[in-house]
């Protein structure tokens, strides 16, 4: 990272320390559950964007995080940070689990069968309810004594800045690297020495253990978890966000996040069209501008970022 | 002997590809493979490779037996690859392309700047100075091919597979990559396979010439023994009617 960029991520960080000071609690709700998808939709990046596996499971990724720390703190009086550090290690271990079962898998089937994954463990949740609540929720300790959105959005801005830091570091490294040769060739990648099967089980764990740490902190915000955590709707949402905003990008991801967050609000009142219209829209990016809002606004700026 | 196939056969469906060739290459030499199109010369390459795994045969690479053996493993063990049809990284820098082939050794002992280094000097190697930085998508065909190279140099072969090198390339810079390819055989002192169709080219720079025709092999030998052969020239012009 050059001396240009570190002003520039300091310069955001900095003024990402001010919103509770003049934001109504309303909006501050906004910006924390923006951040929530900040995390979503940069570890869904790292998968779709930097090796190319489509995977529709991320949502339920976020929902094993959220329901394992939500289980251990309600049923054993765990706390919170560490069922959140134990719901992202399953998250890991089932990531890795689902990533090598689709290893010999490319394209619509590693899709198909993440989207099978995310559907049965929406399923089971809703079932098992004697456990998880079901539908009427799982209502789930929060962070701190005194319920505060600012301490809350304070939480998140820490938490997201160091997931950011960890995925520029892992985009920026011979891992990375690695990703984005799986990306585009995996037989010449194969061919030049890289074991493709350990960098896309890998780069699949990796990116699972982060949505579960995003969805721990989610349930532990909300404090009630409902089967809409690991949801597809919530799943294209995501996808849309990185999408929209820019794939493949550093930037792309964030950007997209907190545009179509804050959109979502506004459109609220119309119900639940929100994520229809921004499929709609995800749709047409990927066709036409696959480099997506990043991109658009100039290579040079995205050049920089990513 | 440096890589030695016995009995190799793959087919595709009902499509035989490869059928029961032997073939060695001896250490330090160049064999060329010739044959018309569709003869199984790429499959072959392929089976060495491990992109494909023979559903016969052997395959054994200094008395190692690496049938069987996935394509990372077996470029680790020392035997890099061109393509055909130009695979390189194409979203990503020259540098970035040659640096994959380093990582590939799974070295981890070397400091990330070492490597660096080692990429810039491949990179000057084949001619590709200056482009460090270049997206692979913005280069010529025989800019792609010499970075191909790099790439696979970066792995540090023992045997080297060319795929057709030579084939796009107009007559001055055919020389320029036989230049290249007459460096990496006296200077890295490297085992050469090279599957090529400019006959000229290949039979004044091959020790010895494997000729296949629909997939098995048909004559084997020393470049002036293989052209005079009626069956080669049968393979490539048909049958005479005389």
């Amino acid at each position: 990272m050059d001396n240009k960029k570190l002003w520039i991520s300091f310069a955001f960080i900095i003024l990402a320390l001010f919103p509770p000071l003049f934001l109504s609690q309303y909006w501050l709700h906004v910006m924390i559950i923006s951040l929530f998808y900040v995390m979503m939709a940069s570890s869904w990046n790292l998968i779709a964007g930097f090796t190319g596996q489509v995977s529709f499971a991320h949502a339920a990724f976020s929902g094993v995080g959220a329901y394992t720390s939500g289980m251990l703190t309600v049923y054993l009086g765990l706390p919170p940070w560490l069922g959140i550090l134990i719901g992202m290690g399953v998250a890991a271990l089932l990531g890795f689990g689902l990533g090598y079962l689709c290893i010999r898998m490319g394209g619509i089937y590693l899709s198909l069968t993440t989207l099978g994954f995310s559907e049965i463990l929406r399923i089971i949740i809703t079932n098992e309810d004697q456990w998880t609540r079901g539908t009427m929720g799982l209502q789930v300790p929060g962070f701190f004594v005194e319920y505060s959105k600012t301490s809350y959005y304070y939480l998140f801005l820490i938490v997201t800045i160091l997931l950011l830091i960890v995925i520029y570091k892992i985009i920026h490294s011979e891992m990375g690297l690695t990703f984005r040769a799986v990306l585009n060739d995996e037989v010449a990648a194969s061919s030049s020495g890289i074991n493709t099967v350990r960098v896309r089980v890998l780069a699949f764990a990796i990116s699972s253990a982060m949505a579960g740490l995003a969805g721990g902190f989610y349930g532990h915000y909300l404090m009630l978890i409902t089967p809409d955590v690991p949801s597809l709707g919530q799943m294209f949402l995501v996808l849309a966000m990185a999408v929209i905003g820019g794939m493949g990008s550093f930037a792309g991801p964030i950007v997209g996040s907190f545009v179509l967050e804050i959109l979502s609000e506004y459109i609220r009142i119309y119900g639940e069209y929100h994520v229809l219209l921004f499929g709609l829209i995800a749709l047409a990016m990927a066709r036409f501008a696959p480099e997506g809002v990043v991109g658009i606004l100039g290579k040079k700026w995205r050049r920089e970022w990513a | 002997m440096i890589i030695e196939g016995k009995g190799l056969t793959k087919s595709f469906g009902g499509l035989t590809a490869v059928k029961k060739v032997d073939f060695h290459l001896n250490k330090g030499e160049i064999v060329g493979l010739i044959g018309p199109n569709g003869a199984g010369k790429t499959t072959l390459f392929n089976l060495v490779s491990g992109v494909y795994h023979p559903e016969e045969g052997t395959l054994s690479f200094n008395g190692m037996e690496i049938t069987s053996l996935k394509s990372f493993e077996i470029c680790r063990l020392g035997i890099a690859r061109t393509f055909q049809i130009v695979r390189p990284f194409l979203k990503m820098s020259c540098l970035e392309n040659v640096l994959i082939g380093i990582i590939g050794r799974g070295d981890q002992r070397e400091g990330r700047k070492a490597k660096g280094e080692e990429a810039r000097k491949l990179l000057k190697f084949v001619g590709l100075e200056g482009h460090e930085k270049n997206s692979a998508n913005n280069l010529t065909l025989i800019e792609k091919k010499r970075l191909e190279v790099a790439r696979a140099l970066a792995t540090q072969p023992r045997l080297l597979l060319l795929d057709e090198v030579l084939a796009g390339l107009n007559p001055s810079e055919i020389l320029q990559a036989l230049e290249l390819i007459e460096v990496i055989r006296t200077q890295l002192k490297m085992t050469l396979f090279w599957i090529e169709h400019v006959m000229g080219a290949i039979m004044k720079a091959s020790d010895r010439i494997i000729v296949l025709d629909q997939g098995e092999k048909i004559k084997e030998g020393r470049p002036e023994e293989v052209v005079n052969d009626s069956k080669v020239i049968e393979a490539y012009l048909g049958e005479s009617d005389a």
